[in-house]
């Protein structure tokens, strides 16, 4: 069993309702993202967020991401200096769609340098990053190009580069699995992987249908669900996969533990 | 060719449209000869126009008059839509909107009244009569902004202003070309008829009303054709130009 403890709040949603003409479509979600602290290790860590079609996932990612205003309650996001936590703002996060949308009127490489151009870490040195990730994304020939000569795959690894290149901590991914083939499935998976290790307070929250995918790589999973009788989702359930023993390693789909928690997560949907 | 949505080639197309053309001018041609007068001397009366230097002369003062005018259309134009957005500014904009419903020659004692000599008069009822146009398009296409373009902005840290700049600035910078070509033809329009206030500076225009006066209508349908043309040279030229400074449009 691998030793953690977990220390200061990252994230923290409080009592979240989300209405949409009078239909609750969040009810009461509350939970909380704490910093994972592995001694002689800084890394980030993966949350994922699982439920049925139509349940509110994209809903709860855009009240997350502060694109949308919740209805009642609060999200906050830790502050660095002074320490603190405070409501979060839209930009905090890095955000990318469902449908990856991009600029249709900026080539590749612009929409990238606009990102770029947002993150000072990057001050001076935005060309070559963006060079970088192209080539690790297999994008290097269509820098050039426009959103609309590129495939969905494409347009998707797009909008995952442009956020990290943006440079959030938090980065939610909402669906980064589908239409991926198995080479570039494994590119984005470790890709993602290296993302969430690359920075103690880097946060990846990944919704997808792809429950076996999502799960190898999280150490958190909350199920987002409905409870009899009322109306509006909300988290039905939270599993730690690290006090599991299923967090960090490489071939955790091959573990019985690891079968039997996707048993238990399809049974809770 | 006779199929909904069937789609044919150039070729076919530019043949089809020749046939077509050529049976409905044979057709007018074969009229009795009346008060309208025959394709065969309008084509004669257009090779007369064409080889005048009369001809071309007044065709430059008229483009350079529209010219002129679409140029501050545009710059008002932009200057209020892009306003817009600002609540404060906004009924500014939709004011402007409105003005279409209001007509040009009620106004033109009051215009003469503000302006210096006739080519002022003239410029002016111009942009007043084509901002309107040009602004309800315009805003047509802020309003109807993606909402996604303005969420990446968000998602990308952006501020207000600058997504502004992103979004509506950048973003819509084809749509200008698109608008100004759509709305070309208003201003080409209103030029004969502006041209007819003021005579002393020639024109299109007053070359029309000159020939009407005499009741030379060969002339007339020949000027006349002479104006379509140059406005659908202007229409695919400005269609080309924004193809080729926005080369993401035609993808
Ligand atoms: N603008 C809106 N107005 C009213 N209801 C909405 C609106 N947007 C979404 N909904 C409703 O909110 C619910 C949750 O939608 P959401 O897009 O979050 O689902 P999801 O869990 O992301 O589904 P999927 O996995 O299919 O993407 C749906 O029932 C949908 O009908
Ligand atoms: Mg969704």
């Amino acid at each position: 069993m691998t030793i953690y403890s977990k220390g200061e709040t990252l994230l923290q949603v409080k009592d979240l309702s989300l209405i949409y003409d009078n239909k609750c479509i969040l009810r009461d979600i509350n939970f909380s993202i704490e910093d994972i602290i592995r001694p002689g290790i800084q890394q980030g860590q993966v949350v994922s967020l699982i439920g049925r079609s139509g349940i509110g996932k994209t809903q709860l990612f855009r009240t997350l991401s502060g694109l949308q205003k919740p209805d009642r309650g609060q999200i906050l996001v830790r502050e660095s200096r002074p320490w603190s936590l405070r409501p979060v703002h839209a930009g905090d996060m890095g955000v990318i769609f469902q449908n990856y949308y991009q600029f249709g009127w900026r080539t590749v490489e612009q929409s990238l340098m606009l990102a770029a151009h947002q993150n000072k870490g990057l001050m001076g040195r935005e060309a070559e990053a963006i060079l970088e990730y192209a080539a690790q994304f297999d994008l290097s020939d269509v820098l050039k190009r426009y959103p609309r000569q590129l495939s969905g795959g494409q347009q998707q690894r797009v909008s995952i580069i442009q956020q990290l290149l943006k440079g959030s901590d938090f980065l939610l991914l909402d669906e980064p699995f589908s239409g991926l083939d198995v080479c570039v499935l494994d590119k984005v998976v470790n890709l993602l992987l290296k993302v969430s290790l690359s920075h103690e307070f880097k946060t990846l929250i990944i919704v997808s249908h792809d429950i076996v995918t999502t799960v190898a790589i999280s150490d958190t999973v909350f199920i987002l669900g409905k409870q009899d009788g009322v109306e509006g989702s909300t988290i039905v359930r939270s599993i730690d996969l690290m006090e599991r023993g299923l967090a960090w390693q490489p071939n955790v789909q091959e573990e019985k533990a690891f079968g039997e928690t996707i048993r238990e997560i399809k049974a809770c949907l | 060719m006779f199929r909904p949505f069937e789609k044919i080639s150039r070729t076919t197309v530019l043949i089809m449209v020749s046939i077509q053309v050529i049976v409905l001018l044979s057709i007018w041609q074969s009229f009795p000869a009346g008060l309208i007068p025959s394709p065969l001397r309008i084509g004669e009366a257009l090779g007369g126009l064409l080889a005048s230097s009369l001809l071309w002369d007044n065709v430059l003062v008229s483009l350079l008059l529209t010219l002129k005018a679409l140029f501050f259309s545009v710059v008002i134009t932009l200057l209020f839509s892009y306003l817009s957005v600002v609540p404060f500014f906004r009924p500014f904009a939709q004011f402007i909107v409105k003005c279409r419903y209001l007509t040009l020659t009620g106004l033109i004692f009051i215009f003469t009244l503000l302006t210096r000599d006739g080519s002022q008069l003239k410029l002016s009822l111009l942009v007043f009569g084509i901002v309107p146009f040009f602004t309800t398009s315009f805003m047509s296409v802020i309003v109807h902004t993606n909402a996604q373009e303005f969420e990446l902005c968000q998602t990308l840290g952006y501020g207000r202003w600058q997504s502004l700049y992103e979004v509506i600035i950048v973003g819509k910078a084809d749509q200008v070309f698109e608008i100004v070509r759509q709305n070309f033809a208003i201003a080409w329009m209103m030029i004969t008829m502006v041209e007819g206030l003021s005579m002393s500076e020639g024109g299109v225009g007053t070359l029309l009303i000159k020939y009407n006066k005499y009741n030379d209508l060969v002339h007339v349908m020949a000027l006349q054709a002479v104006i379509f043309g140059l406005g659908l040279f202007f229409d695919h030229l400005l269609g080309r130009l924004r193809h080729w400074l926005f080369p993401y449009v035609k993808l």
